[in-house]
């Protein structure tokens, strides 16, 4: 009974911090920022572009740890206590609030503990076109699963989180899959318990 | 060092043309109303265009910073065959489980990365500035594209001048990128050029304290290539090869009269245009 009331309030807060308490840019150029990084690197590269995808990989987790704390600030939210509240804070008010977009999320595993969220209008993948040779290897967002990863290793729970189709290689959707491998544990100072 | 004489020699003959309170004035048309009227309408175009949020633009922006630096010691570690980056916390996930979707071995985090570069020797240094100002080059390049597509009415690229296209940069692509305009343009109109940024957006969430060190202030100092290469790409775009511009950006104070920032210092691009 619950549950629905819940999530429209998660969805309002996004929308309302959205709308009043976040100074915004323009989402192409956002996009054509993203490309430069991503152009120089497979640059750097040479066009190895696992290589690329680590390091877009471990830039967002960079990125993540420290965006994280500018969440909590924002929303003032609690901690959610399953991944089903998770997941719908992710989609409904950190996707709102730093990419104006609303992922849907899918395809949850049996335990509740993994799940795809679908990003249909992507600004970071907006115009962007892959070359042959990139659309085998190149997960151009990446940036984003290690975004995830680090803010919610952050929160204490450690998770992978990793593509699984996109729109760019060719697939009929863009599936970015989360599972949680455990919830870390608060650690106690010693000689406080 | 070319460059040096020439500004010095002409300080007297500079001129500020007011960019930054009132962009009307610049323009300096007698039909205010009209032009407000499409200035208006302008704004409420770009306001109905999609956005992104403006925390998540920096970061992303700084995080070029580090992550070039990441680039670079990954390089050094190819030639000297220790691809595995075997100093990393993170490395224990073998490459048989990396197969099956565990997180990929993790670059050092951001701040270390940032001390190295300031560790790191001059050649290194060199490159690291250099693969930031290509991507600064990059979206520079670009930028004009979009801002072109904008129907701004104080754009006119046919027989631009120099001083409008640095007008153009001052107001339009600073306002675009960082929402604020470049606080104060000078120039001898020969080719030189300062522009002066008194709170540049991406470093203000580096609070250093009044007392802030020559290292400090060194160590934030890779943050602003990307803006240097933002105004190259910016001339490339418009026909200034890039070999014909010199663009450098260095610390200056900022006036008195202005509120305290949380970054202490100013920041002064210094662009040189061969005629």
């Amino acid at each position: 009974m619950s549950a629905p009331a819940q999530s429209k309030s998660l969805k309002a807060i996004g929308e309302d911090t959205w709308k009043n308490k976040t100074e915004k840019v323009n989402a192409e150029l956002f996009t054509l920022t993203y490309g430069a990084i991503v152009s120089q690197l497979c640059a750097d590269y040479d066009r190895d572009f696992q290589k690329v995808n680590n390091h877009l990989f471990s830039m967002g987790y960079n990125i993540g740890v420290r965006l994280v704390e500018d969440f909590l600030a924002r929303t003032a939210l609690p901690r959610c206590e399953n991944m089903v509240k998770t997941s719908e804070m992710i989609s409904k008010c950190a996707f709102k609030i730093f990419l104006n977009m609303t992922p849907q999320v899918t395809n949850w595993s049996s335990e509740k503990d993994a799940f795809s969220l679908m990003l249909d209008e992507n600004p970071l993948s907006d115009f962007v076109e892959l070359p042959m040779d990139a659309m085998k290897q190149l997960w151009y967002s990446n940036v984003l699963s290690g975004v995830l990863k680090g803010a919610l290793e952050m929160v204490q729970l450690d998770c992978d989180v990793w593509f699984v189709s996109d729109i760019l290689k060719g697939d009929p959707q863009t599936e970015l899959r989360i599972k949680l491998n455990k919830v870390l544990k608060d650690e106690v100072p010693i000689g406080e318990d | 060092m070319k460059t040096k004489d020439d500004s010095n020699q002409s300080v007297k003959r500079m001129d500020r043309p007011n960019v930054a309170s009132n962009p009307s004035t610049a323009a300096g048309t007698q039909e205010m109303t009209e032009q407000q009227k499409l200035q208006q309408q302008l704004q409420i175009f770009q306001n109905s265009l999609p956005k992104v949020s403006q925390t998540v633009y920096m970061m992303l922006l700084n995080e070029c910073v580090p992550l070039s630096m990441a680039v670079e010691r990954k390089h050094g570690d190819c030639t000297s065959k220790l691809d595995g980056n075997g100093d990393d916390e993170v490395s224990q996930t073998g490459e048989q489980l990396q197969k099956i979707h565990v997180s990929p071995p993790l670059d050092p985090p951001s701040h270390q990365l940032c001390r190295e570069l300031y560790e790191a020797d001059e050649e290194k240094h060199n490159r690291v500035l250099d693969r930031l100002r290509n991507i600064g080059f990059e979206i520079g390049n670009k930028i004009t594209e979009l801002l072109v597509f904008s129907n701004n009415p104080n754009l006119q690229f046919k027989d631009m001048d120099l001083l409008s296209v640095m007008k153009f940069i001052c107001r339009d692509v600073w306002r675009q990128m960082f929402n604020k305009q470049i606080d104060n343009l000078k120039t001898n109109h020969r080719g030189t050029f300062y522009l002066f940024d008194y709170d540049y957006q991406p470093i203000q969430s580096f609070a250093l304290d009044s007392e802030s060190s020559e290292k400090e202030l060194q160590m934030v100092k890779p943050f602003l290539e990307i803006a240097v290469g933002v105004i190259k790409g910016v001339l490339a775009s418009i026909g200034h090869a890039p070999e014909d511009v010199i663009c450098l950006a260095s610390y200056v104070d900022r006036p008195e009269e202005k509120p305290r920032a949380s970054f202490t210092k100013g920041v002064s691009f210094h662009v040189q245009v061969a005629m």
